[in-house]
């Protein structure tokens, strides 16, 4: 790890780097900068970010909440192509557009695909903590099943790795504050999934940081040893934290699908296209802060924006290297701001009965 | 037997002063009898000493006592009251606490995070930890006994003595009447376990109840009201200190006579062996860790450095034993400049090693002792032939290692990890030395032995001086360097505070140089500098 390269130092020499761009953009509106400012600034681009953070941001969050009490859940991305195929496959089933229990058959599929992702996390924490598997190996093979069983399932139903269309949230729209100019439409003008995402968060950071679970969570990751001999059981603790990080990829994943794609292509690496890869990646960058994974998970959100309103344009931008970005960054991040620090027994199974 | 308990309750004499009453207890493992039929028992407000060797079955008893064994037979009797623990928790409610050896705390939780730990209070329906009411707890749990600690502190930036109060509050936050300590003084300097003592008398003042788990005899005789020894998993009596003498406690303890005192007649010394000036070590961050040390250690010579654990001696040791190269300065060895030679050449030319971290840098915890026997000679012609290891040569080396350093139990094939502490190290001094070294540099060689061990290799070490070999002795065990050492350096921050005659220095004063004080104030930038490192101080007249 480098030390010795100053945070600030690079802060400034991105901060100067930026200005740079922006006034170069406003000085030649026709050039590259002016074009990818013009991009930036757009409200579309905006929307875009927020929809595309939803899956990122929210299986940061239960990624959070699993690596700090001990447990590397490396699978998200299963987690994630789970629920949005579970999610889109029940609401197609009760035939979507129709409602049942005065609840629309969306909402029916989302509660489905979020159910299947807290299964899906319960049986890793089952292999896990009590079989004592290896989290990376464990994690793993919950991306490999879901990534064969999603396209497999679709095959037998569609004969075909992709679903049909099942068709999106619709966006809700709060009066008055919607209206609120610069941010209101971005806020108050969007769907469900949106919400959920930037509810989900603050519920996330005040249970990690404000309740006694949430300390739990914390000392069963850093020391496992300490919260035992203070009488509370680690395993049910790395249980919950596990669980919930099952619901909350679920909530990313429902959401993602029912609300953003509408459909589910389960060919090559899926839909989700390794989204639960680039969660991991933001709360590593954003060192297990549930806010600053939100934040992080609008800047990998915002790069692939971007890329998308380029390409609309007719910009030719290779995706692939695009998509590399967040790998990049958090190396970077991890060498040379070296402010990441893992927990102390993560990665580690928690036996009880030593000495 | 006498039964306190239901006396009480049969309106006998009120026989409150027993706090704790373990009457008979048996703990069976499978294949081994930890704890047979003890008893203990504990007057309340007194500081009881549980003393016993390693692998004796106190920390067992303990366990027993704190929920986390439940005793084949016997009964746990707490304030009176005959009680079964299943788990930590009930021994908890029923107002026992445990300081365990190595701190339970979370390092990057506050202070007062660790305190309130499994036991936070709620407001808003259980929504959220009662900060303010923690603080105020602890305020005043500090104003009763005297403490003082900072609740808003992370532990990490805590010395090991404020982590191990904090562990005590740890355990009165939760109501605990009796406090279990588990080898309380193991990781603290000399002044902290002068405060622990007072802490312990704050408690006791208090009407707490104290038990302590100790292999050493000095703090049975110095701190407790009541000692217990333990010996083969059996109590072999209980004496109170002012009754007694050290002799017939170590006596009582390991079964048979034992020289407490290291004896080390003089010696003269030879050639210098290690000679090293200037060694410089900087940290990752650039900070120096070791600054500008000379050091020479010479031929039926045991040189001591004593300090605070952290002070530059790991650095300092890496870099003589070649695990780490200094930034600055040379190492030579038998006339030989040696600082850019690799460990495995060290290591041949007769350089042996005992790590600080046995289970770091001692011992393969997953491999058996034949194997682990072989560390470091796996290339050597005395094992290996053309790259093949000679397992059977191994074995034998093995057993004679076991053998003649008494490794219990003598199972070569057993895995290091399945030994006690004790018996590892006993095991890596036993490697080691048995290479035939030209040098040893032993760092805590002792650390975690019990005294039956402890004289052995003490014993090991001088017979290795009067053969003529160079000894460089690293201990935090001030009784230790002062015995075996002819010279003696204290380190401080990096830098050799003082190099003296161990028997011309008080242990206060040894103390305080290991806290930083210079020798002398007024001149110690030029003192410093004129130590006369280089010649063995009065090495003929010991």
């Amino acid at each position: 790890m480098i030390d010795d390269i100053d945070r600030r130092t690079v802060l400034g020499i991105l901060g100067a780097l930026t200005a740079l761009w922006i006034v170069a953009g406003l000085v030649f509106p026709d050039s590259w900068a002016g074009v990818l400012l013009s991009i930036t600034a757009s409200p579309s681009t905006h929307t875009a970010m927020l929809r595309l953070a939803v899956p990122i941001a929210l299986a940061a969050l239960g990624g959070i909440f699993a690596e700090k009490s001990g447990v590397i859940n490396i699978g998200l991305e299963g987690l994630l192509i789970v629920s949005a195929f579970s999610a889109i496959i029940v609401t197609f089933w009760l035939g979507s557009g129709e409602s049942t229990m005065l609840l629309s058959h969306h909402w029916w599929g989302f509660a489905v695909g979020v159910l299947a992702s807290t299964l899906f996390a319960l049986i890793f924490a089952i292999v896990c903590i009590d079989f004592k598997a290896d989290q990376i190996i464990a994690g793993l093979a919950v991306w490999l099943i879901a990534l064969g069983l999603a396209p497999f399932a679709s095959r037998i139903v569609f004969d075909s790795p992709n679903t049909a269309g099942v068709g999106r949230f619709q966006n809700v729209t709060i009066p008055v504050l919607s209206e609120i100019p610069f941010f209101g439409y971005l806020l108050f003008d969007t769907p469900p999934q949106v919400y959920l995402m930037l509810g989900a968060t603050a519920v996330g950071w005040y249970l990690l940081n404000r309740t006694a679970f949430g300390r739990w969570v914390v000392a069963s990751g850093e020391n496992p040893k300490a919260l035992d001999t203070a009488g509370v059981d680690v395993r049910k603790v790395r249980y919950a934290a596990v669980v919930l990080s099952g619901v909350f990829a679920g909530l990313g994943g429902a959401g993602f699908a029912l609300g953003q794609l509408g459909t589910f292509a389960g060919g090559g690496e899926t839909a989700i296209g390794g989204r639960g890869f680039i969660a991991i990646a933001t709360y590593l960058f954003a060192n297990y802060h549930p806010i600053g994974a939100l934040g992080g998970s609008f800047l990998f959100a915002g790069l692939e924006a971007l890329q998308i309103q380029l390409q609309n344009l007719g910009y030719a931008v290779p995706t692939e290297l695009i998509r590399t970005i967040p790998y990049v960054t958090v190396i970077v991040v991890l060498v040379f701001v070296g402010k990441t620090r893992l927990p102390e027994a993560a990665g580690e199974a928690y036996d009880s009965d030593e000495d | 037997m006498s039964d306190p308990g239901t006396a009480t309750e049969r309106g006998g004499r009120p026989n409150a002063e027993l706090a704790v009453h373990l009457d008979g207890i048996t703990k069976r493992f499978p294949g081994v009898v930890a704890n047979d039929d003890v008893d203990l028992r504990v007057e309340r407000g007194s500081v009881h000493a549980l003393l016993g060797e390693n692998g004796a079955g106190k920390t067992t008893l303990m366990n027993v006592l704190y929920g986390l064994y439940e005793p084949t037979e016997g009964r746990v009797v707490v304030d009176g009251e005959e009680r079964s623990f299943d788990r930590p928790r009930d021994a908890i409610d029923a107002g026992v606490g445990m300081i365990h050896q190595h701190f339970m705390l979370v390092d990057t939780m506050t202070v007062a995070e660790n305190i309130a730990l499994g036991s936070e209070p709620r407001k808003w329906w259980g929504l959220a930890v009662d900060h303010d009411r923690i603080d105020r707890e602890i305020e005043d749990l500090c104003d009763r006994y005297g403490f003082s600690v900072d609740p808003s502190a992370t532990v990490d930036e805590l010395s090991v003595g404020a982590q191990q109060r904090v562990e005590i509050l740890k355990a009165l936050y939760r109501g605990a009447d009796v406090l279990i300590l588990d080898e309380p003084t193991a990781v603290l300097t000399p002044q902290e376990v002068e405060d622990l003592y007072g802490v312990l008398e704050e408690l006791t003042d208090q009407g707490k109840t104290i038990i302590f788990i100790t292999h050493k005899l000095g703090e049975a005789m110095h701190a407790a009201d009541a000692i217990t020894a333990l010996r083969d998993g059996k109590s072999v009596g209980t004496v109170e200190p002012d009754e007694t003498t050290r002799e017939e406690l170590a006596e009582l303890m390991v079964g048979r006579e034992v020289l407490l005192e290291a004896d080390s007649e003089p010696v003269d010394a030879g050639r210098p062996i290690l000679s090293a000036s200037g060694l410089t070590v900087e940290g990752n961050r650039g900070v120096e860790l070791v600054s500008d040390i000379d050091i020479e250690v010479h031929a039926g010579e045991i040189f001591g450095i004593a300090g605070v654990d952290g002070n530059g001696q790991s650095e300092l040791i890496d870099a003589i034993t070649g695990l780490r190269t200094p930034d600055e300065g040379t190492v030579h060895f038998d006339g030989e400049n040696v600082t850019s030679w690799s460990r495995r050449r060290r290591i041949d030319a007769g350089m042996a090693h005992v790590p600080e971290d046995r289970h770091e840098q001692g011992l393969v915890m997953p491999f058996d002792l034949v194997e682990n026997a072989v560390l470091g000679s796996q290339r050597s012609a005395r094992f290996a032939t053309n790259g093949r290891i000679d397992w059977d040569g191994v074995r034998d080396h093995a057993e004679d290692v076991i053998q003649t350093y008494d490794v219990r139990p003598p199972d070569a094939d057993a895995d290091a990890e399945s030994f006690s502490g004790g018996n590892q190290q006993k095991f890596i001094v036993g490697r080691e030395l048995e290479r035939d070294p030209e040098l040893v540099v032993a760092t805590h060689p002792t650390r975690g032995v019990d005294i039956g061990s402890t004289e052995f290799i003490h014993d090991r070490l001088l017979e290795l001086r009067r053969e003529g070999k160079a000894v460089l002795l690293v201990s935090s065990k001030l009784d230790e360097v002062q015995a075996l050492s002819d010279r003696l350096a204290v380190i401080y921050e990096g830098e050799f505070v003082d190099v003296t005659d161990p028997d011309a220095v008080t242990e206060e004063e040894l103390g305080l140089l290991m806290a930083g004080e210079r020798p002398d104030e007024t001149d110690a930038r030029g003192r410093e500098s004129t130590v006369d490192v280089d010649k063995p101080a009065d090495g003929g007249e010991r």
